[in-house]
């Protein structure tokens, strides 16, 4: 951008549903972590819950929702990684190749704790996930040391996925956290095509679907 | 009986009561009591699961729910000799932490609001009265907690 020329325009990058689903999950996953760290298990199983959905209407919306949120728009093979990394790779709304797969781990080891934890049993046989009462004792005690162990891995992505952040906000100037909040992003010099939104319909048939999911498993 | 075979038989008989009792005199070693004491532990879990299990079940098992009580309703007098001394963190791996052994008359009333409570859930469970079996869970839940908060080591 030169000395006095306006600015590049605000092009919407993430809809609301993408931009939502992120911060509810930043605070369910906070949530879940103060509640087992105090004991809390009802309020960690409602936490648990609330996951469960926000994760299923991700996955949902990953396939129906706006064109940056689909997994077929920004999930790309290792060349495509490299090139991004080489810095040939042409600024476009959405995930970059790099941060694609940050997405695919963080979504997959959430998705994972959340099954785990469904099917976890504590070391009394008090405290137990909705599901466990398909699985033995030991099977139960199995999930919930996975449970246990996975949370570590999720808390590590959780910072390195945080420190690319801050590394995109101080070397490269770029604020994707205020992005990830308004939903706008300049592209200085470049020609980019704004995110393309999904309709109501699709909307309401993923909460709905996501609620369904959600409520079957809780009262299974 | 001829004489031979009484003799025999006697020797046998006698041979096995003195191996039988030489084994259960060398069976209480204090790790071998710790490991007793975390079997009988995971019993319990596996039995308070159960008890969970058929409280929340559409159509609940009545019969395993009062199985599983009575079991919960037995750990509960048993456990109380549970803990003989010596079979803490010095005799191996275990989260009972020495406050049992230093501090044994508050340790006795937290053994005792178990076995106070535990025979309520078995009472609800011969019921079969869901809510009332799901109110003496807690009631007993909250037992273990009261023990487990001064007594026993928090998870790592």
């Amino acid at each position: 951008m030169t000395e006095g020329a306006a600015p590049a325009p605000r092009i919407r990058v993430w809809d609301v549903p993408v931009r939502a689903c992120h911060w509810f999950i930043v605070l369910f996953v906070a949530a879940s972590w103060w509640t087992a760290e105090t004991k809390r298990m009802d309020w960690h199983r409602y936490s648990g819950y609330a996951l469960l959905a926000l994760a299923a209407f991700r996955v949902y919306w990953g396939f129906f929702g706006s064109s940056t949120a689909r997994f077929s728009q920004f999930v790309r093979g290792p060349r495509a990684v490299v090139s991004y990394l080489k810095g040939r790779w042409a600024v476009m709304p959405g995930h970059n190749p790099l941060g694609a797969l940050s997405v695919l781990v963080l979504l997959g080891l959430l998705l994972s704790q959340i099954v785990l934890g469904l099917f976890a049993v504590d070391v009394d046989g008090i405290e137990s996930g909705p599901l466990s009462t398909y699985v033995s004792f030991d099977a139960g005690r199995v999930a919930a040391e996975w449970h246990e162990e996975l949370f570590d891995a999720l808390l590590w992505l959780i910072g390195l996925h945080v420190a690319a952040v801050l590394f995109y906000l101080l070397y490269k100037k770029e604020n994707l956290v205020g992005t990830m909040l308004h939903g706008m992003r300049r592209f200085p010099g470049a020609q980019v095509t704004p995110v393309r939104t999904a309709s109501w319909v699709r909307l309401t048939v993923g909460v709905v679907l996501a609620g369904l999911l959600t409520w079957m498993v809780t009262r299974a | 009986m001829p004489a031979k075979l009484f003799r025999s038989v006697s020797a046998f008989v006698f041979t096995a009561s003195l191996i039988a009792a030489i084994q259960a005199a060398s069976a209480a070693t204090p790790a071998e009591l710790q490991k007793a004491r975390h079997d009988h532990y995971k019993e319990l879990g596996e039995a308070f699961k159960a008890v969970r299990d058929a409280s929340k079940a559409a159509s609940p098992d009545f019969a395993a729910l009062e199985k599983a009580a009575g079991i919960v309703d037995k750990a509960s007098v048993d456990q109380q000799q549970w803990f003989p001394k010596g079979t803490g963190p010095e005799a191996g791996k275990t989260r009972a932490l020495p406050e049992i052994w230093s501090k044994p008359d508050d340790f006795t009333a937290a053994q005792k609001m178990f076995s106070e409570r535990a025979p309520k859930l078995l009472a609800a469970a011969k019921t079969k009265d869901v809510a009332a079996v799901t109110a003496a869970f807690k009631d007993v839940g909250g037992a273990c907690k009261n023990c487990h908060d001064t007594f026993r080591q928090p998870e790592d």
